[in-house]
């Protein structure tokens, strides 16, 4: 267990050797990439076995790495079962993606000129996804945080040549900087108030008598902003749906894996703080219903099949959060890795889809896909199942444990709200299932083919565990995923059945689907078409993402840019000119006047150390040299 | 006695010295150093310094001088006559004359604090052993110094020619007339100079 | 009246005084380096004096004065290596034409 920091060290080192040497190597290192990756993946599962063997709970393993003053930073590891999950999850998603990508990135006979990059990225994105997992200190999760946000930069923006592409990257960039900054400063917060960058510590000393509680509550909201940032929570989301220019693979890798669950991975890492902190747990909690709700009603009015896909994963993100509110840690972290095997499945699907259809992404021009790519197909139903929560598939699994949770934390208007958020999740899965899978096949779309074998099989694995790995909930050979994944401090908690909680889930979920059926199961759309122009100022709304974006360019326009135009103004005209250029244009101007003193003749030379030897010899004398 | 010697050895020595500053001929100021030179010879060994005295004579007297006379026989254009720029003479008399007070003044000041009466002689064999042992390094240091001078010597010596060309040129008005060709530029000196 | 040290002194600092003359007022480059020669000289005597006069016996001075004449030597064959190629290139060694260094 103690060489658990092994597994991100395979990727770092990948990326290193693939940054300098790709160039020299055949298909530019790209299986290098996959190697490094596969071997993280195999490293993995004699930590978990130790950890079976050694007995559930939490191995530290700290190492030195600086000190300064009283404060001691270290590079140590922490492995614990959220750790052990989370890098099950994203060493598996990381192996598949890479794997398809090796198709996915092949146009034609051609691999895309810069599939080294790519594949150098990856394995640095991963890489920096365990260090953030493993890292037992605010430091090192912090350095890995923002290299994170490094890499989702670099992939969303991977073909920057398209200026879209470059622009979703900005966004994607600025906008969780902008939670990161949040997040610094809580960090900065709670190393500065326990005098230590030790995770499990502070955990533990957050109740202890002189500690500021002030500080505390504040470090709790400003660390959820980071997370909201990362994780794409309403006011922040606007990042992800953008995100979708980059390649599809890097898609599903950022919303299964890598990114957006770093931010649900550092609530739960540092759930104590919120436990401690009421008013910050209440705030996570309601912004997970917002972001859900929000997120799902977006997914159900896009047309790009992509969008969809990111606004699915935004409300199911918001399920997570709305579980870590609720208290409910077990709930979200369970799924979590439901929703990224789902998703990583859902996005694979997609681009499937896409790499046959020439890059296709609006629905409306899709339809009976289901008689060309029956594997896409079988895949996308499936994983599009799951996430509309019905049994036996795995996200059925987990939206129960959250909703039992929601049912026993919050207020009931909680619970309501996120009844009908799984309506609402079922019914825009189950369209874009009909929409683009059933029906007449379009006649621009005869000549389309399912994928090569590389990217199919991948697919077909995960179809096959999102509908096993639900069952890790269950008991079986032991109590239950809630005795495994237990936030530090809780007790854990068996596998349960609430029957009343179990029906509505699975009749709510039905209801939705058959909604769907209902609305888009058959050619005719006179029944949709209608119910748009019955709400048609809700669909506008919600249509252009509630104005977010609009809200967010005239800020920008009005106000950034102004604030921006003064401070340009400021350091071009007294920064630069006076401050920088001053001294410069002074020094030059002194020396033009002062070169005419520069004979160059060695008498003159002579004649002022002389002149110098003796004024000072004088200087010496009179002053007093001997005493 | 010393006294006598003192004063006759001190009076060669600035008589020379004023030589080699005064004279206009460059050989005479060649051999002015020379004597003066000597005259401090004879200094050293009323100070009981035998053996520099004879380092004195046999390096600056058998040597250097040499290298001088050859460098000024090498170099003779026959424009060291009459050379001393008149313009800056009175300052440079001046700010030596300045230091020379200083210092004498200096010296006058601070003469009580040394036994100034007796001289020790250092015997020869002490001399030796503190030269090869205490300062053992530093002479072989020195050593090192001598041999980089004397490449250093060599190479700026010899390499010159090639490269003459490179350096920047003064706008005499012969230059601007008719563009100098190398080669025939020394004896177009030569023929400037005779005019 | 007997021989000391501050005889020594005296006539060192003249020697250096006019040797320091002749560095500043001569423009031929040979001479200024025999004026550099007559102030070492002056130096080395005054080493000299100060050993012999200072009580101990001791032949730091006379070691050090070694040292200097040592030093002078290759100072000399460097200066005037230097000289010659200067000759060479501008066609004399007149120290008031050579100003490449000018601001």
């Amino acid at each position: 267990m103690e060489q658990a920091w092994l597994i991100p060290v395979f990727g770092f080192g990948a990326f290193g050797f693939l940054a300098l040497f790709r160039h020299y190597l055949p298909g530019q290192g790209k299986h290098l990439s996959v190697l490094a990756i596969v071997a993280a993946f195999v490293a993995v599962w004699p930590v978990l076995f130790d950890m079976l063997g050694q007995g559930i709970g939490e191995y530290r393993f700290p190492r030195e790495w600086f000190s300064a003053g009283p404060l001691e930073v270290g590079w140590g590891i922490i492995v614990d079962p959220l750790t052990v999950a989370m890098l099950a999850l994203i060493t598996f998603v990381s192996v598949i993606v890479q794997v398809y990508s090796l198709g996915y990135m092949r146009h034609g006979n051609a691999d895309d000129p810069r599939i080294g990059w790519y594949f150098a990225v990856h394995s640095l994105f991963s890489a920096s996804m365990l260090m953030l997992v493993l890292a037992d200190n605010l430091l090192l999760l912090y350095v890995a945080w923002e290299l994170v946000g490094l890499c989702s930069y670099l992939l969303i923006g991977f073909w920057f040549e398209r200026r879209s592409a470059a622009e979703a990257a900005k966004k994607a960039f600025v906008t969780t900087r902008i939670g990161d900054v949040g997040l610094l400063i809580g960090v900065v917060l709670l190393i500065v108030e326990f005098g230590t960058v030790d995770i499990v510590e502070i955990m533990g000393s957050l109740g202890d008598p002189g500690v500021n509680q002030a500080v505390v509550t504040a470090s709790a909201f400003l660390v959820f902003f980071g997370a909201m940032g990362k994780s794409s929570q309403f006011p922040l989301h606007v990042w992800l749906p953008d995100a979708m220019e980059g390649p599809t693979p890097v898609s599903a890798l950022i919303h299964a894996a890598t990114m957006v669950t770093a931010g649900v991975f550092l609530v739960a890492r540092l759930f104590p703080l919120f436990e401690a902190v009421g008013s910050a747990q209440l705030a996570v909690a309601s912004i997970g219903l917002v972001t859900a709700l929000m997120g799902a009603a977006m997914a159900l009015v896009m047309t790009d099949l992509k969008r969809i896909l990111a606004y699915s994963t935004m409300s199911h993100l918001g399920f997570m959060m709305l579980a870590l509110g609720a208290g409910g840690y077990t709930a979200a972290i369970f799924h979590l890795l439901m929703h990224g095997v789902a998703k990583a499945m859902l996005f694979l699907s997609a681009g499937s889809i896409m790499h046959a259809a020439h890059e296709e992404t609006d629905i409306r021009k899709m339809g009976g896909l289901r008689q060309r790519m029956p594997i896409t197909s079988a895949a996308f139903t499936v994983g599009a199942l799951a996430l509309a929560g019905i049994p036996p598939l795995n996200a059925f699994w987990s939206k129960d444990e959250i909703l039992l949770a929601v049912a026993g934390g919050l207020h009931p208007a909680f619970v309501v709200l996120f009844l009908i958020a799984i309506v609402l999740s079922a019914l825009y899965m189950g369209r874009a299932v009909l929409v683009v899978f059933f029906g007449k096949l379009k006649p621009e779309n005869q000549d389309i083919h399912e994928s090569p074998r590389i990217m199919a099989w991948p697919l077909a694995l995960l179809a096959v565990l999102a509908v096993v790995t639900g069952f890790i909930a269950l008991p079986i050979g032991y109590e239950g995923i809630g005795t495994f994944l237990v936030a530090q401090g809780d007790k854990p908690h068996p596998f349960e059945v609430v029957p009343l909680w179990l029906a509505a889930s699975v009749v709510l979920a039905l209801v939705g689907l058959a909604l769907a059926y209902v609305l888009y199961g058959k050619e005719d759309t006179s029944r949709v078409d209608a119910l748009r122009e019955r709400f048609a100022r809700v669909h506008d709304v919600v249509a252009n993402r509630f104005y977010m974006d609009h809200a967010y360019q005239w800020t920008i326009d009005r106000v950034v840019l102004r604030v921006s135009a003064v401070l340009a103004w400021f350091d071009r005209r007294v920064v630069n000119d006076v401050g920088v250029n001053g001294p410069g244009i002074g020094t030059v101007e002194t020396g033009r006047r002062l070169r005419h003193h520069v004979t160059g003749l060695f008498a003159d030379y002579g004649m002022g150390i002389v002149v110098g030897v003796v004024a000072l010899g004088a200087l010496l004398w009179v002053g007093g040299l001997n005493g | 006695m010393a006294l006598i010697l003192f004063f006759a050895a001190a009076a060669l020595t600035l008589f020379a010295s004023f030589g080699v500053v005064a004279t206009r001929n460059i050989v005479h100021a060649a051999l002015f150093l020379l004597a003066a030179l000597a005259g401090v010879a004879g200094l050293f060994v009323l100070l009981y310094a035998e053996f520099l005295a004879l380092v004195q004579l046999l390096i600056y007297g058998g040597a250097i001088i040499i290298v001088i006379l050859f460098a000024l026989m090498l170099t003779r254009t026959g424009e060291y006559q009459g050379e001393t720029e008149t313009k800056r003479r009175p300052f440079a008399a001046l700010a030596a004359a300045l230091l020379f007070g200083l210092m004498t003044a200096v010296f006058v000041a601070d003469a009580g604090q040394f036994n100034t009466n007796v001289r020790q002689p250092v015997p020869f064999g002490t001399l030796a052993r503190d030269l090869f042992e205490t300062w053992a390094v530093p002479f072989e240091i020195a050593s090192l110094v001598l041999l980089v001078a004397l490449i250093g010597a060599v190479v700026i010596g010899r390499a010159g020619r090639e490269e003459d060309e490179t350096l920047p040129e003064d706008d005499g008005p012969d230059d601007a007339q008719e563009p100098v060709r190398r080669g025939s530029r020394r004896r177009a000196e030569r023929r400037r100079r005779g005019a | 009246m007997t021989l000391q040290l501050l005889h020594f002194q005296i006539l060192s600092a003249a020697i250096f005084c006019i040797g320091l003359y002749g560095v500043l007022a001569r423009r031929s480059a040979v001479l200024v380096l025999m004026s550099i020669e007559l102030m070492l000289n002056a130096v080395n005597l005054q080493l000299v004096a100060f050993g012999a006069y200072s009580g101990f016996g001791t032949s730091t001075g006379q070691v050090i004065a070694v040292f200097v004449i040592t030093i002078a030597a290759a100072e000399v064959g460097l200066a005037l290596a230097i000289v010659m190629r200067l000759f060479r290139s501008r066609g004399g060694v007149n120290l008031d034409e050579i100003d490449v260094m000018r601001g």
